[in-house]
């Protein structure tokens, strides 16, 4: 009994300053989430997907991308007015104004990796390094998920 | 006004709503687009026309395969939807992607592409003359945009999914902005429908 109370403190302990710890950290300056490459067969270009969120007091820019895995990658929206639909390439970046978050994600704001230099599958890891104005560093290498096409 | 009143006018506006006879999610656009007809090249290199899709009721999109956001997420969209049919229904319909970038989308390249949503899914393409005639007779267009230097280029095209039925007459738009269950619903409230016309004929 005396050895079960005495794990038990010790966990409650362990857990508390765990919490602690957690609490005191500071937010990144800078959260990408749930970065992921919709997959496309055939060699045609792939949309890469994610959320960024400026967590300091002044405005960032994302300006570049770039991946090893890829020839060329830009940052591109699509836009869709009266039945139509185009994309348009982001040519001064995306602007994200301080403590705001942005999403890029599908029918919007999306990654256009193009020329895979190699075939890609679900569930791979890839590494793009995300150029942004604003913050130090300037480069942030993100591993994004290879999911398949029909996802959203 | 007291409460049982309210609960009245409330049970007739809703009554009013569900008899609206077009409370279709998409637009309707029967009788407003001529029947499907074109001549293309299927993804196995044929000359087809919309003989093809041999009678059966058709999900018809406009897009290219170098389209990495809109057109897959559409088409998983359709495909998801498509799914969610019940068993009779879901066999019946066929899915097309008729891509409008001839010069990258060869027979080839458009079936690994359709493969990868579904095998329900034909892939189709066409020369300019071809793809002209056809989207204009579904009054949509699509345009080239200027290449880049490595060559590539982007391609406008119609953002909507085409519903026609068992006999190619055009029935539904389905728009962009529409969910999986919003189109399920559509798909299924048309397919019964063109079931119970055909049990009855
Ligand atoms: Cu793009």
């Amino acid at each position: 009994m005396k050895i079960v109370s005495g794990v038990l403190l010790v966990i409650v302990l362990l857990a508390g300053a765990v919490w602690w710890v957690a609490d005191m950290t500071p937010a990144e300056p800078l959260e990408i989430d749930n970065p992921r490459i919709r997959l496309v067969p055939g060699g045609a270009p792939m949309a890469g997907y994610f959320t960024i969120a400026n967590h300091t007091d002044s405005p960032i820019r994302l300006v570049s991308a770039a991946s090893e895995a890829f020839g060329h990658v830009m940052i591109h929206r699509t836009i869709v007015s009266g039945g139509d639909a185009r994309m348009e390439h982001q040519d001064s970046g995306v602007l994200v104004a301080a403590g705001e978050t942005v999403a890029f994600a599908p029918k919007g704001l999306h990654l256009m990796l193009m020329g895979a230099r190699r075939e890609l599958q679900v569930g791979e890891d890839v590494e793009v390094v995300l150029g942004f104005e604003g913050i130090e560093p300037a480069e942030h290498s993100v591993t994004f998920t290879v999911v398949p096409v029909t996802s959203s | 006004m007291n409460p049982r009143r309210i609960a009245l006018i409330a049970a007739l506006l809703l009554g009013l709503t569900a008899c609206g006879d077009e409370s279709w999610h998409g637009k309707s656009i029967e009788g407003l687009m001529p029947e499907l007809e074109f001549e293309l090249t299927a993804e196995s290199g044929e000359t087809v026309t919309e003989s093809v899709f041999a009678g059966r009721p058709v999900a018809l999109y406009f897009g290219f395969t170098h389209c990495p956001d809109i057109c897959p997420t559409t088409l998983a969209r359709l495909v998801a939807a498509a799914r969610r049919l019940p068993e009779p229904l879901r066999e019946e319909l066929q899915l097309a992607f008729v891509s409008v970038d001839p010069q990258r989308d060869g027979p080839r390249q458009l079936s690994d592409y359709t493969d990868a949503f579904s095998d329900r899914m034909v892939g189709l393409t066409g020369s300019q003359r071809q793809l002209k005639a056809f989207t204009r007779r579904y009054r949509t267009t699509y345009g080239y945009e200027e290449e880049r230097s490595d060559g590539s280029y982007n391609v406008s095209h119609s953002s909507a999914i085409f519903v026609f039925d068992a006999s190619g007459e055009p029935r539904l738009m389905l728009l962009d902005s529409l969910g999986v269950a919003e189109i399920a619903a559509d798909l299924e409230r048309l397919l019964s429908r063109e079931a119970r016309n055909a049990d009855n004929a």
